[in-house]
């Protein structure tokens, strides 16, 4: 007879790349339980908006997760909005769609590349990170920021989208239309991919349903729910885009979702251009709201996103609430993972997509003469590309 | 239900026809929006009678907030409407500050479980009847009497 062995994943594992823990009992290979451990890099982000004002809760917001920043600041500021009573300029509503849908764009493209790299696939996860590219200089040159957009703020959005620009972005998702085009064949037609994947991490309708799974995983499970049908927030009512669910249950029906979506998401992009409506980008809002309570609901890349505000009529938020699609997957996760092998950990875990985040500016020093200088992204492809290509010969 | 009334009127209406003697406040804020007040002991009878009447089995979160004096619990509840998920029930109570504990109800929604230990850790609820109300966020050797959301609690200069 087979004795119950535990092994501790995380906090710090090659193949997870957060401070998390899952404590796994298995039986031989196979998982039997699962117990997760939270807290590792709790920042405590909660009081810290009580601490903060209202103004500067909007850039601890945006911190809270390196990817999905514009889903939580715009979150926060549809919840403040609502303490206001105001509603943000039309115009305002579509480039916040816009902003939204890249950052969508960015993050399922970022998550196809993890699920090729956490099976072996290293091809897969280069190409797609190379095209990904495309969608970060996107929203650079609309926001000067690669990654933290700092798009949003309380009463409206910073930057505008310029006609010499529009044809610029409507170029970018051409390319990346036909890219993830090309990504989805792979999955569908890769055998590699599809071993790993298909009947692995089975989540069944009604488990989804009742351990209050959320975005991509739900809708895996053929749950037609997303933030952006459920509470049509900053007039996504206005722009028809389909709900993309599969009936597999399984990781690779979380990636066909993903796939999907990234193609919806440059249909909404591409219709927000069409129908840009002109006009104020901004509100002028006083610097305190008044007192009440609201709460705000956004379709993150990785399922929805509650925040809760509560005013007393200070300058500080009495109390903010947020709740992140990750934490609402995990007890999900707990029952995806019971009765597959160990070796199945990884893509798994990678299927609800739990987030890290990467970005950097480079200054480079040049030690013997001490002169430091800083490149743009396209200087340094520029000479990245020379430098291979002087190599290659 | 008639055309002229909406979903949320509608919900207000039967959680004010079968629980009209234990709310203290209810109204519908705005579109998809419903507040209502409790005591503490009738949150599992309304929890049940959403889920059985209008087939909510979605909790959103369950916020914590001091309120001096007593402690505030709001359960976003999603009830079905237009979509699945469309219309939030936030049901509040209040319980004492000096002996806050508050019966669980993760046999109801069992996608509850992380948020009442979340609720536990940070502000010192103690939700009876969890299967397993562990430490989840803060590290194992967090003092017992320390609870940071709560509003006498300071950050410590580092």
């Amino acid at each position: 007879m087979m004795s119950i062995y535990r092994i501790p994943v995380g906090p710090q594992h090659p193949a997870i790349k957060e401070g998390f823990q899952w404590n796994f009992k298995l039986d031989g290979e196979v998982i039997v339980d699962v117990t997760p451990r939270l807290g590792f890099v709790h920042r405590g982000i909660e009081k810290g908006m009580e601490l903060r004002s209202w103004v500067q809760g909007i850039y601890l917001a945006e911190r809270i997760c390196g990817i999905c920043n514009t889903p939580h600041t715009t979150c926060y500021c549809l919840a403040v909005e609502q303490l206001y009573d105001v509603e943000v300029p039309k115009r305002a509503q579509y480039l916040r769609i816009i902003i939204n849908e890249l950052n969508r764009i960015h993050s399922h493209l970022l998550w196809i590349g993890v699920l090729g790299m956490e099976i072996g696939f290293m091809t897969y996860f280069m190409y797609v990170w190379r095209d990904r590219e495309r969608v970060m200089d996107i929203v650079e040159l609309i926001t000067g920021n690669r990654v933290t957009m700092s798009m949003n703020m309380i009463g409206g959005v910073v930057y505008d989208i310029t006609p010499p620009m529009e044809g610029i972005i409507r170029r970018g998702l051409d390319y990346l239309e036909e890219r993830t085009k090309y990504y989805k064949e792979v999955l569908l037609n890769e055998p590699t991919i599809r071993a790993r994947t298909e009947n692995v991490g089975v989540l069944s309708k009604s488990d989804a349903i009742d351990l209050c799974a959320v975005g991509p995983t739900l809708r895996g499970s053929d749950v037609k729910s997303d933030a952006r049908f459920d509470e049509p927030y900053s007039s996504y009512d206005e722009i028809s885009f389909n709900l993309v669910t599969y009936p597999y249950c399984d990781v690779y029906a979380r990636a066909l979702v993903r796939a999907d979506e990234t193609l919806e998401s440059i249909q909404i992009i591409r219709e927000c251009l069409d129908k840009m409506p002109s006009g104020p980008i901004k509100v002028r809002l006083k610097r305190t709201p008044p007192p009440g309570e609201a709460v705000a609901r956004v379709e993150a890349p990785r399922g929805e996103l509650l925040h809760y505000v509560k005013s007393d009529g200070k300058e500080k938020p009495y109390r903010v609430k947020m709740r992140t699609p990750t934490l609402a997957n995990i007890p999900a996760t707990c029952e995806m993972l019971k009765g597959y092998y160990i070796a199945d950990i990884p893509a798994i875990i990678a299927s609800i997509d739990p987030c890290y985040c990467c970005t950097e500016r480079m200054l480079f020093i040049d030690i013997n003469s001490g002169k430091s200088w800083v490149w743009t992204d396209s200087e340094l492809r520029r000479y990245s590309l020379k430098y291979y290509r002087e190599r290659r010969k | 239900m008639s055309k002229s009334t909406s979903k949320e009127e509608f919900i207000a209406h039967e959680l004010k026809s079968n629980f009209g003697d234990v709310i203290s406040e209810l109204k519908v804020t705005g579109p998809r929006r419903v507040y209502v007040t409790v005591p503490p002991e009738s949150l599992r009878d309304i929890l049940l009678f959403l889920k059985n009447m209008f087939n909510a089995r979605h909790i959103v979160t369950i916020t914590g907030i001091d309120m001096m004096k007593s402690f505030e619990l709001i359960y976003h509840i999603a009830v079905p409407g237009e979509h699945i998920r469309s219309i939030l029930v936030n049901v509040k109570t209040h319980i004492p500050r000096d002996n806050p504990t508050m019966p669980s109800v993760v046999d109801i929604l069992p996608g509850a479980t992380l948020y009442e230990r979340e609720v536990h850790d940070l502000l010192g609820i103690v939700f009876e009847g969890h299967p397993n109300l562990e430490r989840l966020i803060l590290p194992d050797d967090w003092p017992e009497d320390e609870f940071p959301l709560r509003k006498d609690w300071k950050p410590k200069e580092v």
